[in-house]
């Protein structure tokens, strides 16, 4: 593998897309151009033949010393073709490693860009769309230096070197010979981009009928169940036979566009073998010019036909160019800028505190405002408070996955600002409502981001505390199982639990949380509830919290209502005053009252239904009903 | 069946000859567009040679002898056969073109249809990106070799007979000679082409491996950036970039190296042509345009070689296509009609599971003596944790799987005895996740009764409570609901998949009912529209609102393939087992809800 020069698509930033290709090439410009300087040397040698076998006709054959000369012309054709052949291998070479290193640098590149874009970017960026850009963009730029570029640049020398050949045969001649090329030229052109877009209307089609088949496939319950077969064939036939139908007109196309092209060409070197013909007669050419002539201005003019066809690709590579620049342009994530590299070898010690903290999510959209507020090293402070009211983007400014913009957050009296994203990130654990696995053994998502070897002995120490090794030894393949689409699929829960052993094996001074256990059984409840214990003592943990009974031991529960603190303090104090915690307080008391009333007076009466709750949903319903009506 | 089976490109090791054949018969029911092109390329090729041969007359009898009228006759002649050739190109790109349709139409729909015919069993264990390949790229690429692939052969095969000929017929010897280097040119371009495709095939492999890669870096950006794993995954990363270099970097060089081995050797005969024929041309046992003529042929030569060896390389992948292909084709249904099966008119009447066994897997037990009587009008709601077996004892009343130990019976039938379509044709089901098909929402209601007016849609929308928001939409029932639905919220589809159910008309009613959470007016309506549904009919209920299961006529806890608990709403709570746990907790969710708490404290949708 060549080395590779560290490559900045930054500086291959273009507004031209042509020049902005140009700038993708930095490193490989020599070589590129060797692949085209040989490229013009094979097709010298190829031509070059029929100037041997000129010779041969001319002055070889009816000669008397032909036995003498015979061998060294046999060579010359050996030498030629050797000649051709190894430059026009040099040349297949050279591109190949141009087009396919260009294309390793882009797709590193872009992973490595993509991965270190904000959060901000990745929000409004669908995951399919960047996806195709990575690949599908990638391969076309790729196949703009390997096939196309280098496909126009074939027919051109292929022009150019025997066009020169011709007019050193006859200038007349050569002149002649060419007519019909910009025609060719013109209609190749217009046939292939034509070609292009039935090719689309084809693959409009195509895609259709997989949908079509998909939505069969993935609805086979519903299809049977109603017994739809014949329905489902009927409908498929119909999408089938349009796909036929623009299968055909796709070939239509090509099966005109050859037999005209041939028959142009045909009539072109028709005309010149005519005319070449009566100028041996006329002693204006000599024989061996003639047979020379009839190997050279094949050369020229069939190739002709296909050059539309590589403009027209070619247009495509400029196309993602320009795609893939738009990715390049978004700025990074800076992960090592800040004033304090010094600060990695000190202990943090995990204060935090919050002065008037504003936060704009894109521009005018405020999601926080005036939030202020201290954590001491290891207290629990508990975020309470609707959807929407901004405890996630609140904990979010904390690895400073977005960034404040009001206000000051210091971290141990230093700014948050100055500290490096890395280091940071390296010191705040994250255990979320249902984490992000990867499709790698347990193993490897327990250790993963560690950025250290951890023993097995480690390893599993972690996973006893996140209460999760028992569930991992149940399964055949133990710490070695593949999680994922290829291998197991975990709960919730269980999921859960794989992060908190990966957050007590990085060990972080600071935790986040999201504590909704709502979705998992008691039994999993408890074990997530101990692991969750374990991984919070001694460390300063912010706690999304979904119910009274979490937030219940906080060093401060703050109570979170459309962007600002509403309410503040421990529960005893907060019980105490009028607000929303009260509320929800309240609301829990009176649900577990009913909860007891409705099974317990079920329980009572072993006929009739709880006729209160009934009545009620049914009024309710009905009021609602009518209401939207209105 | 092991997973391997379905990985792609897999390539059969031996070479099947039945397999060949099959695919060939494939054209049969189109041979006279076979035969068309197949004439038709023959004509091409040799005129190929022709032409070649007519450049010798040019020199041979009109430069010369410097005789005008004979050249002008050999120009008219090369005028004409250029006309005929391209007629000829016209009919042989027609031919193989509609041939190559025609076979994928067939291939096409041959799989589809079979598709609908197989059994769950089937869809169990064949992921669906695996049918889909099949039918699209698959159809695809045996009617390639088959059309294309043939031409080719045929085409060159009849090349290099007609340029064969004509050398002979010009120079025996010589043209022995240059018919000794054909076969090493074949087998050296084979060799070449089967190792660029083995190339290929790994960077295709890489290819997904990577998209794999950016896909998961992508959606799990949050936790590369909250565990700093940038730098270690980049570095991952590049092993595979690099790897995807090194495969496709040999393979772009072994096809740049390809084209001048072959044509190196072709100058190999052109110099032993030149040599001998030189001298003798000198005596004057050969003529120049002879020469002429030995050159053009060998010069041409190349083309044919390359398509020869190219469709061979096309072969094997594409006989491994037709492999698979013909897997999907000649897999037999597992659930069928009996041969005396009947159909009684209606299902009503009592159901019976009596000791019925049922798994998917050897080994792995689902329901095991499972035994349930249900009579006509009845309500079941089904409860129990995930994986108890709930919705294996709806899908083997629906016959979508039949019991492997036991007897279900209908009205005191077994119901192997019975008609397929009898069953299925009677049973309605809702799904958990209802399941629509692009297209307007009047098709989608439509799907349940075929021929059912647009006032019976609109009334079964009205009964199912569709209906309100339907004509709130633009379009109203013309509003397309998108690709399986998805232009539409979970409540909306599931309120459009009751009103299908509405109009089938069902004498057995089968509800597995959504746990994800809509909006309170959407379930009302969703509630209401069951209610009407359920009225007077055999349900089964796989439950999972309170309200649905206090309605129940009969409980029935399903734990570990049995039967844990059954009885009444009140009988049930009494026990204090595990309905009472479920039901607690459910209640209490759902008060969560009612009392906007789950709202003021944030938390997530479930």
């Amino acid at each position: 593998m060549t080395t590779l020069t560290p490559f900045d698509f930054q500086h291959a930033r273009s507004k031209n897309r042509l020049s902005g290709l140009w700038h993708l090439l930095a490193g490989f410009r020599p070589r590129y151009a060797g692949a085209i300087a040989s490229l013009a040397v094979s097709t010298g040698a190829k031509t070059a033949t029929f100037f041997l076998i000129r010779y041969l006709v001319d002055d070889v054959l009816h000669q008397p010393d032909l036995a003498r000369r015979l061998p060294w012309i046999a060579l010359g054709f050996i030498g030629l073709a050797l000649v051709e052949g190894m430059c026009a291998f040099l040349s297949g070479r050279l591109a190949a490693q141009t087009a396919e290193s260009i294309a390793l640098r882009l797709r590193n590149y872009l992973f490595d860009h993509i991965q270190r874009l904000s959060f901000a970017y990745h929000d409004r960026m669908p995951t399919g769309d960047l996806i195709q850009r990575a690949t599908s963009d990638v391969d076309a730029v790729r196949r703009f230096f390997a096939e196309h570029a280098i496909g126009v640049g074939r027919i051109a020398l292929l022009f150019i070197v025997n066009w020169i050949a011709l007019w050193n045969l006859n200038g007349q001649l050569a002149l002649a010979s060419v007519v019909v090329v910009p025609i060719i030229l013109v209609m190749s052109l217009f046939f292939f981009k034509r070609v292009s877009k039935v090719y689309e209307h084809y693959q409009e089609q195509d895609a259709k009928l997989s949908t079509t088949l998909q939505e069969n496939l993935s609805g086979v319950r519903v299809v049977k169940a109603f017994a739809r077969q014949i329905y489902e064939k009927d409908k498929f036939e119909r999408d089938n036979v349009e796909k036929f139908r623009r299968g055909k007109s796709f070939l239509l196309l090509h099966s005109f566009f050859w037999p005209v092209a041939d028959v142009l060409c045909g009539a072109q070197m028709l005309a010149g073998f005519t005319l070449g013909a009566v100028m041996v007669m006329n002693n204006a050419i000599t024989m061996g010019d003639y047979v020379a002539y009839l190997g050279v201005v094949m050369q020229l003019i069939w190739p002709m036909r296909e050059l539309g066809r590589y403009i027209v690709q070619a247009s495509t590579g400029l196309v993602s160019y320009g795609r893939l620049a738009e990715i390049a342009r978004e700025a990074r994530e800076p992960l090592e800028e800040g004033a304090r590299p010094a600060l990695a070898t000190n202990r943090v010690r995990g204060e935090i505190e919050f002065k008037g903290v504003g936060f704009e999510y894109e521009a005018e959209s405020r999601v926080l405002k005036d939030i202020t507020f201290t954590a001491r090293p290891g207290e629990v402070i508990a975020l309470l408070g609707p959807t929407g009211s901004g405890k996630t983007s609140l904990v979010n400014l904390l690895p400073r996955f977005y960034g404040y913009t009001a206000g000051s957050i210091t971290l141990d009296g230093l700014e948050l600002k100055d500290y490096p994203r890395h280091y940071l990130r390296q010191h705040i654990g994250i255990v979320e409502q249902e984490p992000f696995l990867f499709s790698r053994t347990l193993r490897e998502n327990i250790t993963y981001g560690l950025g250290r070897a951890v023993s097995d002995e480690d390893v599993e120490a972690a996973a006893r505390a996140a209460a999760i090794h028992d569930v991992i030894l149940s399964f055949p393949e133990g710490y070695n199982t593949l999680v994922g689409e290829k291998g197991i699929t975990l709960s919730g829960g269980q999921k859960q639990r794989v992060a908190i052993a990966r957050t007590l094996l990085k060990d972080p001074r600071i935790l986040i949380l999201d504590d909704s256990t709502s979705a998992v059984d008691t039994e999993t409840e408890a074990a997530i509830r101990d692991a969750l214990e374990t991984l919070m003592r001694g460390r300063t943990t912010f706690v999304i919290a979904h119910r009274i009974q979490s937030v219940m031991t906080a060093d401060l529960i703050l109570v979170l209502e459309t962007e600002h603190i509403a309410q503040r303090g421990t529960h005893a104090q907060l019980i105490e005053q009028d607000g929303l915690y009260r509320r929800i307080y309240d609301l829990q008391a009176r649900i577990e009252d009913e909860v007891e009333q409705e099974v317990g007076g079920a329980e009572a009466n072993d006929e009739t239904l709880p006729e209160s709750y009934e009545a009620r949903e049914t009024e309710e319903t009905l009021r609602v009903l009518k209401t939207l009506r209105v | 069946m092991s997973q391997n089976e379905f990985e792609e490109e897999e390539f059969t090791t031996t070479f099947s000859g039945h397999t060949l054949r099959r695919m060939m018969g494939l054209t049969l029911p189109h041979w006279p567009w076979l035969l068309g092109f197949m004439a038709l390329i023959t004509v091409v090729a040799l005129q190929d040679g022709v032409f070649n041969f007519l450049k010798k007359q040019m020199i041979d009898l009109g430069i010369t002898p410097r005789d005008t009228t004979a050249l002008t006759g050999v120009m008219v002649v090369y005028g004409g056969m250029i006309l005929l050739q391209s007629l000829g190109v016209f009919g042989f790109i027609y031919f193989a073109g509609m041939l190559g349709e025609r076979i994928q139409y067939d291939l096409r729909r041959q799989m589809f249809n079979h598709l609908q015919e197989l059994s769950f069993s089937y869809f169990d264990r064949t992921p669906i990106g695996w049918i889909m390949s099949r039918v699209t790229s698959d159809s695809g690429r045996i009617a390639d070799l088959i059309t294309w692939g043939l031409l080719d052969v045929t085409w060159a095969t009849m090349s290099i007979l007609t340029a064969l000929a004509f050398m002979f017929y010009i120079n025996g010897p010589l043209g022995a000679l240059v018919g000794l280097i054909i076969p090493v040119l074949v087998f050296v371009a084979a060799q070449f082409q089967q190792r660029i495709f083995g190339e290929y095939r790994s960077v295709r492999k890489m290819n997904s491996k990577i998209t794999g890669a950016y896909n998961e870096n992508i959606t799990g950006v949050r936790v590369v950036k909250a565990l700093n794993r940038e730098d270690a995954n980049l570095a991952e990363f590049g092993g595979l970039t690099g790897e995807m270099y090194r495969a496709s970097f040999r393979a772009a060089w072994l096809s740049a190296l390809f084209l001048p081995v072959v044509q190196f050797i072709s100058a190999l005969a052109l110099t032993s042509v030149a040599w001998y024929g030189g001298s003798q041309v000198s005596v004057g046992t050969m003529t120049v345009g002879d020469l002429q003529a030995f050159i053009g042929y060998i010069a041409f030569m190349f083309w044919p070689v390359q398509d020869l060896a190219r469709v061979y390389a096309e072969l094997q992948h594409a006989l491994a296509s037709a492999e698979r292909t013909f897997s999907l084709i000649d897999a037999k249904p597992e659930v069928v009609n009996l041969p005396n099966a009947l159909d009684p008119g209606t299902l009503r009447g009592e159901i019976e599971y009596n000791r019925v066994d049922f798994y998917y897997q050897d080994g792995k037990p689902v329901l095991s003596d499972f035994s349930l009587k249900v009579q006509p009008g009845e309500t079941i709601a089904l409860v129990g944790p995930t994986g108890g077996g709930k919705s294996t004892i709806v899908n083997l009343l629906c016959r979508f799987y039949e019991p492997k130990r036991g007897v279900i019976r209908i009205g005191g039938r077994d119901y192997t005895e019975l008609t397929l379509n009898a069953i299925q044709s009677r049973i309605g089901v809702v799904l958990q996740t209802p399941h629509l098909f692009s297209g307007p929402i009047r098709e989608n209601i439509r799907y349940g009764r075929l021929n059912a007016t647009d006032d019976e849609v609109v009334e079964a929308a009205q009964v199912a409570g569709a209906h309100d928001f339907i004509v709130t939409l633009d379009k109203g029932y013309d509003a397309d609901v998108g690709e399986g639905g998805n232009l539409l919220s979970t409540g909306q589809k599931q309120l459009i998949s009751l009103a299908r159910a509405v109009l089938a008309q069902p004498e057995i009613l089968i509800m597995d009912e959504a746990t994800s959470s809509v909006d309170t007016v959407t379930e009302s309506l969703i509630q209401r529209g069951m209610e009407r549904l359920m009225a007077g009919r055999t349900s089964f209920v796989i439950a999972h609102r309170l309200s649905t299961i206090r309605r129940a006529s009969r409980i029935v806890v399903i734990e570990k393939g049995g039967i844990s608990e059954s009885g009444t709403h009140a009988e049930l709570l009494r026990q204090r087992g595990h309905y009472y746990q479920l039901y607690t907790k459910q209640f209490r969710h759902k008060l969560e809800k009612e009392y906007g708490l789950s709202q003021l404290v944030g938390a997530a949708q479930t």
